[in-house]
């Protein structure tokens, strides 16, 4: 049994970008994606490096390969959301977003989703680049390998209550807006099946390096995106608003952190040993996930 | 001898076939038609112009029956002034049709033995070059339904109508004599409570007739809101059949696309067999029905996404700055205001006009179960060209004079097979009704029953 659950992630959004390229009708060159990949384990590396010179007493508390699982996943991420027809565009959405880890820091986790802070920087800065909502479709069976392979992944990181809160509190929301309106319920349910949304609620918020420590706290917070996504779509008409929501709401993850005290997610420690004692040291000091 | 000759079939044929039963604007209204006309939704066809906030849509109007009868109910998001609706010049949707159809592309081979054969080595047909072109008081009225504005253009008499229940609406509309389709009221309720208006269109016989048109002209509106959808819901009140939706889609960065369905492009850029020149329609309307199938019937096709510049090859030329104007574009300069202020400089050093507008053609083909929400669209940045093209290769018939010739004739019907499998597995066709079609070659006794035998095994 694979420990990390970072491998299951990999295996994963591998297998969705494998799917996406083969069965769907992406515009999606293959050239950007391997400079979505190289671009996230270079900078990786000059940023453990530079960490390991400004800090003498820095010392990785995984192995070498280990601390490359997690860039390689922002960067299936990017790859698996973000579009552009220029690889420079997606090179500097793979060194933001692996930066972001490094610079944007409170209390030893980093602020941002990295693959969100990449997607969401080239959407502001550069205009060459855009998401593309329904790319995915809504065929059942993708619903099903989401949930199926999701669930996986998040039973083995024990952040599956992100993942349901935020699913559960933006589907109440658009089940009230379907009432008042009154449309019927296919509507709601094709809206809650675009694969992209899915796509993001178990693999991009449940990002437990990134999400509140405490279970309360990460159920009022992904219940917040929820609220904003809801109100960025149907308000202001924007389709990538769940992106959006997660980068505004992000920050507010140090301060949710603040008022709910508890320990500290690690990657290596599985949700079925007992849960670590106060006492136990912090296990990395480097961001190791995505 | 050029090495090949390239004709364009025009896609009109292709688009004449889903006209054929066509009445209007089945996509984001229902007729409300005043006589008890049996009206039925097929086909219809839709430009919309977005950038930023802005949108212009003009509805091409191919109602067939008789115009009294007209009259339609389209959602729209913001009270419209008489400004913001004109009537459009008809040929304006048939330019960007054109423009824009699917198109069947033929070359012809050229003799194996001519000495000119090795510099002009039969190029494989080139696909589309991505990314080369970068280049009145408001009046209330009981039933919570308020006349926001009454005004009428060209032969249209447009009401703006905003409500507070489906049910009065509905009594509204009948209580003013518009026949209001079974099943409507609940649909109403989603737009009202949305807080959307009411575009309400009949012709005005008066003008209608003083202007002596033939036919109705399309109906262009113009606002400003960030919603950039196109409301299919209502037009599937009156009709059970599956519909088709042209949208042309112009935007000034790139392709546009759907968010809430898949886009997905049309099978392109295939090796068909000659005889589907005499029956491309045939041919696009088969191809398109399997591909739909095959998508699951709920995606929206890409059938052309290009630089309005340019295109190659043309089925039409591209429209000029006056047309594009016409079907909406507001983001160009005013060529005017360049004539008034040229720039300086000899001519051949004025940077090369740049249209920049960019056209998505999607074809959408849609029922009640399969798309249940209003098509909802955003622009991109995406400046990847696409077209919807078949390639005929005329094969070289004449008797081989060399040993070469000889080779190129015994690969022909391996050609025509392979041909005749793209198409079979395009269409759907019978396999054996397409060979039958294929070109009937004497091959030399030498040569013919290997490669008979070759083919035959298939």
């Amino acid at each position: 049994m694979i420990q990390d659950a970072r491998l299951y992630q990999i295996l994963f959004l591998a297998l969705f970008l494998a799917l996406g390229i083969g069965t769907r009708d992406w515009t999606l060159h293959p050239e950007v994606v391997l400079v979505a990949i190289a671009t996230c384990l270079l900078t990786q590396a000059v940023a453990l490096h530079w960490l390991a010179k400004i800090t003498p007493q820095f010392a990785l508390s995984e192995s070498v390969w280990i601390t490359y699982r997690s860039p390689l996943i922002t960067a299936l991420g990017l790859s698996l959301l973000l579009r552009t027809e220029h690889p420079g565009i997606m090179a500097i959405a793979a060194v933001a977003a692996i930066a972001s880890k490094f610079l944007l820091r409170i209390h030893q986790k980093h602020v941002f989703n990295p693959a969100n802070f990449g997607i969401v920087t080239v959407l502001l800065l550069t205009g060459q680049s855009w998401v593309s909502p329904g790319q995915w479709g809504e065929e059942s069976w993708y619903v099903l390998l989401f949930l199926g392979a999701g669930g996986l992944v998040l039973g083995k990181v024990g952040r599956w209550d992100t993942s349901v809160a935020f699913l559960g509190s933006y589907a109440l929301l658009e089940a009230a807006r379907n009432l008042y309106l009154g449309w019927t319920w296919d509507v709601w349910l094709h809206r809650l099946t675009s694969g992209s949304l899915l796509l993001f609620a178990l693999f991009m918020i449940t990002d437990p390096r990134t999400i509140p420590n405490a279970r309360g706290a990460r159920i009022f917070w992904a219940g917040a995106i929820a609220l904003l996504t809801f109100i960025l779509r149907n308000s202001f008409f924007l389709s990538t608003g769940v992106f959006w929501a997660l980068f505004v709401l992000a920050p507010l993850t140090p301060l949710l952190d603040y008022l709910w005290q508890a320990p500290r997610f690690s990657w290596l420690i599985t949700p079925a040993e007992p849960k670590p004692s106060p006492h136990l040291p912090s296990v990395s000091l480097v961001p190791t996930n995505d | 001898m050029k090495a090949l000759r390239t004709f364009v079939l025009t896609g009109l044929l292709v688009m004449a076939s889903f006209a054929v039963a066509a009445k209007a604007w089945a996509f984001c209204g229902f007729y409300v038609a005043k006589a008890d006309a049996k009206l039925y939704n097929q086909a219809s066809q839709v430009a919309i112009a977005h950038h930023d906030k802005r949108t212009v849509i003009t509805m091409a109007n191919d109602f067939q029956g008789d115009v009294k009868d007209f009259a339609v109910v389209v959602p729209v998001p913001v009270v419209l002034k008489k400004e913001q609706v004109r009537v459009a010049e008809a040929k304006i949707i048939d330019r960007l049709d054109a423009f824009s159809a699917p198109r069947l592309v033929e070359y012809f081979d050229e003799d194996p033995c001519d000495p000119a054969y090795d510099r002009n080595v039969m190029p494989a047909p080139t696909s589309p070059s991505a990314g080369a072109a970068r280049e009145s008081s408001p009046r209330r009225s009981n039933m919570g339904v308020t006349v926001e504005a009454k005004f009428t253009v060209g032969e249209y008499d447009i009401l703006i109508l905003s409500a507070k229940e489906s049910d009065g609406l509905e009594t509204w509309l009948i209580q003013n004599g518009y026949k209001i389709p079974r099943g409507a009221r609940d649909l109403l309720r989603p737009y009202i409570r949305q807080n959307l208006k009411f575009f309400v269109a009949k012709v005005n016989l008066k003008e209608f007739d003083k202007a002596g048109f033939a036919n109705l002209r399309p109906l262009q509106i113009s606002y400003e809101s960030p919603r950039f959808m196109l409301p299919i819901r209502l037009g599937m009140v009156n009709a059970k059949a599956a519909q088709d939706l042209i949208v042309y889609l112009l935007t000034p960065n790139g392709q546009a696309e759907v968010t809430n369905y898949r886009t997905v492009k049309v099978p392109s850029n295939t090796e068909i067999p000659t005889f589907v020149k005499a029956e491309f329609s045939d041919f696009y309307k088969s191809m398109f029905q399997t591909s739909y199938t095959r998508e699951g019937r709920n995606v929206a096709f890409l059938e052309y996404a290009w630089n309005m510049a340019n295109c190659d090859p043309c089925s039409a030329d591209p429209l000029n700055p006056e047309e594009l104007k016409q079907a909406g574009v507001f983001w160009l300069p005013d060529p005017q205001a360049d004539a008034i202020s040229p720039q300086p400089g000899p001519v051949f050093r004025r940077r090369p006009v740049r249209s920049g507008v960019f056209i998505t053609r999607l074809h959408v083909r849609y029922t009640r179960d399969k798309f249940p929400e209003d098509l909802v669209f955003q622009e991109t940045n995406n400046q990847e060209q696409f077209q919807g093209r078949y390639v005929m290769r005329h094969p070289f018939l004449e008797k081989p004079t060399c040993a070469r010739g000889e080779n190129y004739r015994r690969s022909l019907p391996r050609r025509f097979e392979q041909e005749a499998q793209t198409l079979a597995r395009l269409t759907n066709w019978n396999i054996q009704d397409i060979r039958k079609k294929l070109p009937q070659m004497e091959l030399s006794r030498r040569s013919w029953w290997p490669s008979w035998l070759g083919w035959g095994d298939y």
